[in-house]
């Protein structure tokens, strides 16, 4: 990048309409909690705020001429979210989450910086493939492996700094398939070829990655993560249909996860209980028990309405763990179907943001790489969505930059700051 | 709690969806006035033209004006600025830009290589009006605008 | 030539544009449609935080006397149940069971959210303004209830008493109760709520409209109005020969007489004897269709619409077709099974000259100062049978009580014309079920009473005696 500062006047209007959001959420949040709107309640946002203005003047100064939209929307969303937090759970997670979020300005800046050349990224696929397996797996070792409410999917130090390697993976997986398939799509995308009287789709080349994804998903069953299985066969199938353009190849994907999940179902209890939760959470036996959750988060999103029952007024916080998987439902119990409506706009905004500069990306692999890490925030959003909303069976996975968590938080910046990367190279490759 | 506090909670909770909405649709504006500028800048009239001198059957037509950016990637792949569906030319051939005033022709490390004026350059050379720039079995003409 | 990356960009874009939107609709399917229905779900936290921390309105007897007040506790409020008989109908209010009976049927209405008052609903969100609660009066007399406890005694069953010129429900027992007090309390709760729901007599079940059970000699009465209402005279005599078999396609099947008899019957004498052979003929010749006609025309086989959940019955579980099925559905078994609810509501509409009534157990919704707010008087249900046909039943169900050797005599109340009917229905294992339908006084009917005593050795016998107490103490309010 260039030294010389760039004006950079389309992010920071927007940053202003975030520092307005978030302040507004603060002050609505602590004034019905403590009855009475005073300045204290804004030294959290205030704090935030400034986190937010350095990580914009980090841009400025550095030159940066990228996409300006990306990070006043994820900071936006971060926002939201700890006001969310700050509502729903105890003080000592606010800080965390604060803490977490400087983590993660720090993690984007630090990923606007190396590597120098992203496309060198490429030349290492397997090297990332065999860290991504290997940060899978360390939650698994003795010392640093943590597990938490019956998973074992952490890696920590000491009490404090827990985090989630499979959020980290997924980011590797997504450069490995991006690279992988670059060179290899147009074998992939072949008709198929006809040995004999057989008809055979090029699957032997698709032998590497299958054989990687098979890993990931051993492991994750291995670690009963049922959310993260999920998304990584979703990004999975996702880029080779990107790659190859081959509706065949998700298709099949489908048919195979189907098939799978039914099969699961019978052989693990713990499947088949997600299940039977998701058809009849309101069934006698399961409404206190297994189901507490999800009726819950219905009884909130039944109590939504159109405008909410105002920022502090609803009871979310009866939802078990509120302020990680069911961020979405409080919100939505307390800005009605309105502010659900605008929230997951905003989501949408993001996706578009990155997938249009994937579609200007000059190479093939820089396309693929930001398409995969967009439709990787899209699919997490709509898979926890659909959750909370019992479209879906839930599958503990977390609503990007909203839902409480140090690991999804830093992961999604990161990714981000590809984003803005990629466009960043398109600018210069293509002019203006 | 008295009504006028009640209210003014109130005033604050639809201000925050209020600028909840707002952000939106400023975010939205954004986005769509980015697309249209990239867009138009898409559309802009070509720095350069390659014209198409030599070629081979299932090619490009002779004569026909390929239009070059600031920075162009030529190559097999379609993801190409301009793409040459030979399979003479590797997926990523080679790159001509304009940069320091003056016209490059750069390979990218091609299977044949990159053919100026008839000879196979080792990595970047200057490119003048009329020069013959060989890409497999596809010969063009640089046309410098203006 | 493969497809370039940016058109599978554009498609997969697309496709998540339409996942977006699907699940917002899901959303709002949750947070606009189905809202209201969730927000009264009786285990619905904000519904029962109201319930700790505010006091909710009283459920009132008839004469004000209070059935459920809320009390103060260390940390709030929590309900006081009154009478314990009353307990599957006043049911109970409780933070960690929800609510139950009239507690949820007038649940808003009691935390100050009637629906006659919609302002309080759009005070209560948007203003934080604790709307005064309403109380909820019933038609319930203290003295009527208690004594149809008493006089059910210890023994498994139901009563009901409605007021035939209202359908208000005057007092309902059914045994086994349960103390709805110890459920309401947090201090005994778990253990109740154990002990409630191991005891294999099912107290939560509201027998008296839950409970469904063959009616026996009571269903005669719709016998007698189906065959009134397709032409048959009551005065006309039939030849009743104990055993009978209409013909020898019945096989094993025969009609028996309670009494063994031989002889010419009409309705009357035929209502006193409760004879079993005279209504199988007069079902038969009225044919299946019409019987299970008039079975509908007087509710059986459709739910009682009342403010609590009540049973739907049957008349028989396919079609009314088969002989042998029409003559025993004809004097009260079958496959028939009715719940006393709804054997209260055809002696009601015998009793006012043929229209059902709809049964309703408050009477009004009053406001925190005692005016109503408004009054509950659902209308009749429809006109079932002629005014001619129900006094003919009328009067054979006096003689049925007041002639000599009548079945129903335990019945009798000195000085007032009780017009009733016992029934002892056949249950496929132990003793009959024992039931009284009655109404008093016949010329004026003010009370109406359905009895029904489970597994009792000398069935209606047993029943009548409960009946007569019951109306007793209902004529004398």
């Amino acid at each position: 990048m260039r030294l010389r500062p760039a004006f950079r006047g389309t992010e920071l209007g927007l940053l202003v309409w975030v520092a307005l959001l978030v302040a507004l959420g603060f002050a609505a949040v602590v004034g019905a909690e403590t009855e009475k709107l005073d300045a204290a309640s804004l030294a959290v946002p205030l704090a935030y705020l400034s986190v937010a203005l350095a990580l914009h003047l980090f841009l400025v100064a550095r030159g940066f001429r990228g996409d300006q939209l990306l990070l006043p929307l994820a900071l936006g969303l971060t926002g939201v979210g700890l006001v969310l937090v700050e509502r729903l759970a105890p003080a000592a997670l606010l800080v965390q989450q604060l803490t977490w979020t400087i983590v993660g300005a720090g993690a984007f800046a630090a990923a606007m910086l190396i590597p120098r050349d992203l496309t060198a990224f490429a030349r290492y696929k397997y090297t990332w493939a065999i860290a991504g397996i290997v940060l899978l797996l360390s939650p698994l070792l003795p010392v640093i492996g943590r597990e938490i409410n019956g998973a074992r999917i952490w890696i920590g130090l000491g009490d404090i700094l827990n985090f989630q390697p499979a959020e980290g993976v997924k980011i590797l997986l997504v450069i490995f398939f991006a690279s992988y398939l670059e060179e290899n799509r147009e074998l992939l995308a072949r008709p198929p070829q006809r040995l004999g009287p057989f008809a055979i789709p090029p699957l032997v080349y698709l032998v590497p990655i299958v054989l990687m994804w098979a890993l990931a998903m051993g492991v994750m069953v291995l670690q009963k993560d049922l959310g993260a299985t999920l998304i990584f066969f979703g990004i999975f199938l996702a880029m080779l249909y990107l790659a190859t353009g081959r509706a065949t190849y998700p298709a099949l994907g489908l048919v195979f996860f189907l098939a799978g999940a039914f099969v699961m179902a019978r052989l693990f209890a713990h499947v088949e209980a997600r299940v039977d939760i998701w058809l009849h959470p309101f069934a006698e036996e399961l409404r206190f028990g297994p189901a507490y959750q999800i009726v819950q988060a219905l009884f909130a999103l039944g109590n939504a309405g159109l405008l909410g029952a105002g920022l502090g007024g609803g009871m979310p916080e009866r939802i078990p763990i509120v302020w990680s998987d069911f961020v979405f439902a409080a919100f939505t119990e307390e800005t009605g179907f309105a502010g659900a409506l605008a929230l997951l706009a905003l989501y949408l905004v993001l996706v578009f943001r990155g997938m249009s500069i994937a579609l200007r990306a000059p190479t093939p692999f820089l396309q693929l790489l930001a398409a995969g890490l967009s439709f990787t925030l899209a699919f997490q959003t709509l898979v926890i969505v659909a959750g909370n909303a019992r479209l879906i069976p839930l599958t503990g996975v977390t609503l990007p930059f909203l839902s409480y968590g140090g690991s999804s938080l830093v992961t999604n910046f990161v990714i981000v700051a590809l984003l803005l990367r990629v466009s960043d190279i398109t600018r210069r490759v293509r002019g203006g | 709690m008295e009504i006028p506090f009640q209210i003014a909670l109130w005033g604050v909770r639809l201000a925050f969806l209020l600028v909840l909405y707002l952000f939106l649709i400023r975010a939205f504006g954004a986005l769509w006035r980015a697309l249209r500028a990239e867009g138009e800048l898409a559309a802009r009239p070509a720095a350069a033209y390659l014209v198409v001198q030599t070629s081979y059957p299932q090619g490009p037509r002779v004569s026909e004006r390929l239009p070059l950016r600031v920075v162009s990637a030529i190559g097999r792949d379609a993801g190409n600025d301009v793409v040459i569906n030979d399979e003479a030319a590797s997926a990523r051939h080679a790159l001509i830009e304009h940069s320091d005033g003056a016209w490059w022709v750069a390979d990218q490390g091609s299977t044949n290589g990159t053919l100026l004026n008839g000879a196979r350059i080792a990595r970047r050379e200057r490119l003048r009006d009329g020069d013959l720039v060989e890409i497999g079995r596809v010969g063009m003409r640089f046309e410098a605008a203006r | 030539m493969i497809r370039p990356v940016a058109e599978n960009i554009r498609a997969l874009t697309l496709l998540i544009a339409l996942a977006f939107m699907v699940t917002s609709l899901g959303v709002g399917y949750w947070s606009l449609v189905e809202g209201a229905e969730l927000s009264r779900d009786p285990f619905n936290p904000r519904l029962l935080a109201t319930l700790r921390d505010r006091p909710r309105g009283a459920i009132l007897a008839a004469d004000g006397t209070p059935l459920a007040t809320s009390v103060r506790t260390g940390d709030g409020y929590r309900r006081h149940y009154a009478e314990r008989s009353l307990a599957q109908v006043v049911g109970y209010a409780s933070a960690t069971f929800g609510t139950a009976g009239l507690e949820a049927a007038y649940g808003e209405s009691l935390i100050g959210r009637d629906a006659a008052d919609p302002l309080s609903q759009w005070r209560a969100r948007y203003l934080g303004e604790h709307p005064e609660p309403a109380a909820v009066r019933t038609a319930i007399v203290p003295a009527v209830q208690r004594a149809a406890a008493a006089a059910l005694g210890g023994r498994r069953g139901a009563v009901i008493v409605l007021d035939p010129r209202t359908g208000a429900v005057l007092a309902s027992v059914s045994q086994p109760d349960y103390q709805a007090d110890l459920i309401a309390d947090p201090a005994s709760e778990a253990v109740a709520w154990e002990q409630v729901n191991a005891n294999e007599g099912r107290p939560l079940i509201d027998r008296a409209r839950l409970g469904l059970y063959p009616p026996g000699s009571a269903f005669k009465l719709v016998t007698a109005a189906a065959a009134l209402e397709s032409g048959i005279d009551p005065k006309a005599k039939l030849r009743v020969d104990d055993p009978y078999r209409a013909d020898p396609s019945w096989g094993q099947y025969a009609v028996r007489s309670p009494s063994q008899a031989h002889g010419d019957f009409d309705m009357a004498l035929a209502f006193q004897r409760s004879e079993n052979i005279y209504f199988a003929k007069i079902g038969l010749q009225v044919g299946g269709a019409r019987l299970a006609e008039y079975a509908a025309r007087l509710g059986i086989g459709a739910a009682p619409r009342c403010e609590l959940e009540a049973s739907r019955g049957q008349i028989a579980t396919g079609q009314l077709d088969r002989p042998i099925l029409v003559a025993d559905t004809s004097f009260g078994q079958g496959e028939l099974l009715v719940s006393p609810l709804q054997m209260a509501l055809v002696a009601a509409t015998v009793a006012r000259g043929g229209s059902l009534p709809t049964p309703h157990y408050a009477t009004a919704v009053l406001d925190a100062r005692g005016d109503v707010l408004r009054l509950v008087e659902p209308g009749a249900a429809g006109q079932a049978v002629r005014p001619e046909t129900a006094a003919t039943i009328a009067a054979a169900r006096v003689a049925a009580v007041e002639a000599p050797g009548a079945f129903a005599a335990g019945a009798r109340i000195p000085g007032v014309h009780v017009a009733g009917k016992t029934g002892t229905a056949e249950t496929p294992s132990g003793a009959p079920h024992g039931w009284f339908v009655g109404f008093a006084p016949a010329e004026a009917p003010l009370a109406v009473v359905a009895v029904l005593i489970e597994n009792s050795p000398r069935g209606g016998e047993d029943a009548a005696p409960v009946g007569a107490a019951v109306l007793r103490a209902a004529l004398a309010r």
